[in-house]
């Protein structure tokens, strides 16, 4: 395959789970602005996902003060944010156009139709929040749709696995930040571990990864502790928001592109390396090592491991 | 003005099944039939691109539910008369860049083709593999009267449209069924096919295996990017750009996930000028360093051969005649649009004196661009076109202004007549010729307009070459 639609192969999929991701954030925000703030500590909720977003300073540069209008219509829509809903949707659809032929009918008609159809949710600012509960349900039920038009439609090819890298590199990078941001940004203090307020934000980074049931099923309906929160969140093989469960699917598929090309490639060892590692890790020794320095590193060696397979795949160069 | 469908009142015959069933649907349902057409389009993401010094922007080509129909017996003249265009213009392509047996012989003059700012210099004296150098021929055909095709213009270089004539019978398909039970219609889903095995054929003299082809082209913000994606799909072949190729050592190779892997043919659809930046235009970013260099040492094939656009110059257009009876020894079966030549002193006399009667085009004109209808033009307008002529005549011919027939479109939900051509699409590959049976017909959708061109406000129909 051209590497040229390998790459957009993958950003098409990476900018799918990106605005999924987004999608789920802001339903944690609407959530907890839902919930009256009983707790001392943190209550600006709107604020605290938008630095979950990573896109503070940015929204900062552009807006000077905190709206939770102006945060969801930056979030959702705004043509000058890249990251946005629209930014990520439209760009989803502009890399897929260009290596059109390289997906099914069934595919492309699924991302242009939320193309097409993203402008007519799109609402005026003063009533975005009354709107955003449909809003979200909406980008939800597109993302849910395309995916499954990929895993029925498309054959299970190097391009396939291209489409599913772009997938589970974008997770596990966002999962890893949403953990991260979860600690050391939205805990008012240190003193709060353990706290009521802190596995209240726990509940609601899980359903942001859309995993609060599945947490209680995994756990048999125990409390919420913070052990139990990293085991699940970074360890646990079931958990299809885990770190381990990305960078198994990234494993996988990039075993599957080696055996295909019959070629060896430095990405694959390493992901290889770093998979075993997890493997063998518990919770307990992870808070031991420290969760902020674990986290420091798997993003960077998961960025890694995306840097060597962009080199090889995309631009030819031997690694 | 010669109506396709009607005949002193009367419907025609090959016409009356569609005229009966497009008079019977109601009102409510051809609004229905209309939106859901125009939802087909966009799904399938059949748009062309609109330029202007602001932005390009996607638009829906539109598209009429009302068929246009041509006989059996029609269809095999025109069949015929496009295949003999198509074969001569190879031969006369591969005498100009050769011998030039045809101004040797003072059939064209040596100035009109040797300073021909399209003739390419570059291709003096090189083989073009198969000898055959515009292996896709797109010509205009005009209907004037029950019995008369004209041809308008032949285009040689890259020809667009064909994915409308393919997606127009898909979707008509769809939403009319029932009509393709109540006649015999030909099919024209073979052309992706057709064409494959036409650029195979004609493999450069390196390749000793299976030739591989791709397309090339500018990108997605080209306004036929739609049609190079579509052809590429079903073809199964790469869609490739500029950046996808590269050239090592004279041996053309497109950048795969695998490693670089070898290209025979190169059907593209890019400018001659863009191609290489080192041969042609050095500021070209959607050109291959070095491929005219891989190309002249046999190594690819380059689909149409650089040069080939001198024949879609309408001065040697009005030459075709002599040219078919010249390599063919044949009398031309489709006419040609009487043309005068600005640059003889008599006819650009003539020209000069009838500017509110002629049709005044630029030889390179194209889109429906570069051109003045006297008789919808301002005094202003044509005085401009006077000045335009003296100063060069060598840049313009004339043409009187033909009524284009007419078949009816939906307007406002009622029949109503508008002017058509049609553009079928001739392949020509090593001793072998080969046409679908159908094209595409373009409609202005204006009333009494004769420009059908889609950048300019035109539609398309689909096409039904009936099997009598």
């Amino acid at each position: 395959m051209l590497s040229r639609t390998a790459e957009n192969l993958f950003w098409s999929a990476r900018y799918i789970e990106r605005a999924d991701s987004l999608a789920r954030l802001l339903e944690v925000g609407y959530r907890i602005s839902l919930i009256p703030n009983t707790e001392a500590g943190y209550n600006n909720e709107w604020e605290s996902i938008l630095e979950t977003s990573g896109m503070k300073n940015e929204y900062l540069k552009k807006y000077k003060n905190i709206s939770k209008e102006q945060i969801i219509f930056y979030l959702l829509f705004d043509l000058e944010n890249p990251s946005s809903v629209k930014n990520c949707i439209t760009s989803a659809r502009e890399n897929i156009r260009m290596v059109r032929t390289a997906v099914t009918l069934e595919v492309w008609n699924a991302i242009n139709t939320s193309f097409h159809e993203l402008d007519k949710n799109m609402k005026d600012t003063k009533n975005i929040l009354k709107e955003l509960p449909e809003i979200i349900e909406w980008i939800k039920k597109q993302v849910n749709l395309i995916r499954g038009t990929i895993l029925n439609t498309q054959l299970i090819n190097d391009g396939y696995d291209f489409l599913i890298l772009g997938t589970y590199f974008e997770r596990a990078d966002f999962t890893a930040r949403i953990i991260n941001v979860k600690y050391f940004i939205l805990l008012p203090s240190i003193n709060y571990v353990g706290s009521d307020i802190d596995n209240f934000q726990w509940s609601l980074m899980l359903r942001s990864i859309s995993s609060f049931r599945a947490f209680q099923w995994a756990y048999g309906g125990q409390e919420i502790t913070y052990i139990k929160i990293l085991d699940f969140l970074i360890l646990n093989m079931t958990c299809p928001r885990s770190l381990i469960f990305s960078v198994e699917k990234i494993h996988h598929h990039l075993d599957r592109l080696t055996k295909f090309y019959k070629q060896t490639s430095t990405s694959k060892k390493k992901i290889r390396s770093i998979y075993k590692k997890l493997k063998n890790l518990n919770a307990n020794r992870i808070s031991d090592i420290g969760l902020h320095e674990f986290l420091k590193s798997f993003i960077e060696e998961i960025n890694f491991v995306y840097k060597k397979f962009e080199q090889k795949y995309f631009f030819g160069l031997e690694t | 003005m010669y109506n396709e469908v009607y005949k002193n009142l009367k419907v025609r015959k090959f016409y009356d099944k569609i005229y009966d069933w497009a008079k019977s649907l109601p009102e409510n349902i051809i609004v229905k039939k209309k939106n859901e057409a125009e939802n087909l389009f966009k799904k399938i993401g059949i748009t062309f691109s609109v330029y202007n010094n602001f932005d390009s922007t996607e638009r829906l080509i539109p598209f009429d539910m009302f068929p246009r129909i041509i006989s059996g017996t029609e269809w095999k003249k025109i069949k015929n008369g496009v295949v003999q265009r198509a074969l001569a213009i190879n031969a006369f392509l591969n005498d100009i860049y050769n011998s030039g047996e045809i101004v040797k012989a003072k059939i064209i003059p040596e100035n009109l083709i040797y300073k021909n700012p399209a003739y390419e210099i570059k291709m003096v004296g090189f083989k073009v593999p198969k000898r055959i150098y515009s292996p896709i021929i797109g010509s205009d055909i005009i209907r004037v009267d029950e019995k008369i095709f004209k041809v308008l213009e032949d285009n040689c270089r890259t020809p667009s449209g064909v994915s409308y004539m393919i997606e127009n019978r898909e979707i008509m398909m769809r939403m009319f069924p029932e009509l393709f039970e109540k006649l015999k219609i030909e099919t024209v889903e073979n052309y992706p096919h057709y064409l494959l095995d036409v650029l195979k054929s004609l493999a450069p003299k390196k390749c000793n295996k299976e030739p591989k082809v791709v397309i090339l082209t500018p990108g997605s913000l080209n306004s036929a990017y739609y049609e190079h994606s579509f052809l590429a799909d079903l073809m199964g072949v790469e869609l490739v750009q500029g950046t996808d190729l590269f050239v090592d050592e004279s041996i053309t190779y497109m950048k795969t996930t695998r490693g670089p892997e070898k290209v025979d043919i190169i059907y593209r659809r890019i400018d001659d000028r863009f191609i290489d930046p080192i041969s042609f235009d050095s500021s070209s970013l959607i050109g291959i360093p070095g491929l005219f260099d891989s190309y002249k040492s046999d190594n690819v094939n380059i689909c149409s051969a650089p040069g080939s656009g001198i024949a879609d110059d309408k001065a040697i257009y009005s030459y075709l005649p002599e040219i078919i009876k010249f390599y063919l020894g044949e009398e031309p079966i489709l006419e040609n649009v009487k043309t005068w030549r600005c640059y003889k002193d008599d006819e650009r006399k003539y020209v000069l004196n009838n500017l509110n009667k002629l049709v005044v085009k630029e030889v390179h004109g194209s889109g429906g661009y570069g051109l003045m209808i006297g008789s919808k033009s301002s005094k202003k307008q044509i005085e401009n076109f006077r000045k335009k002529i003296l100063l060069n005549p060598e840049n313009y011919i004339a043409q009187p202004i033909l009524e284009l027939s007419s078949v009816p479109i939906f307007d406002k939900n009622r029949l109503s007549p508008r002017h058509v051509d049609l553009r079928p699409f001739c392949l020509v590959g090593a001793n072998k010729t080969k046409l679908v049976n159908g094209g595409l017909t373009r409609v202005a959708l204006k009333e009494g307009s004769l420009i059908v061109n889609s950048s300019q406000g035109g539609g398309v129909k689909d096409t039904w070459v009936l099997n009598e």
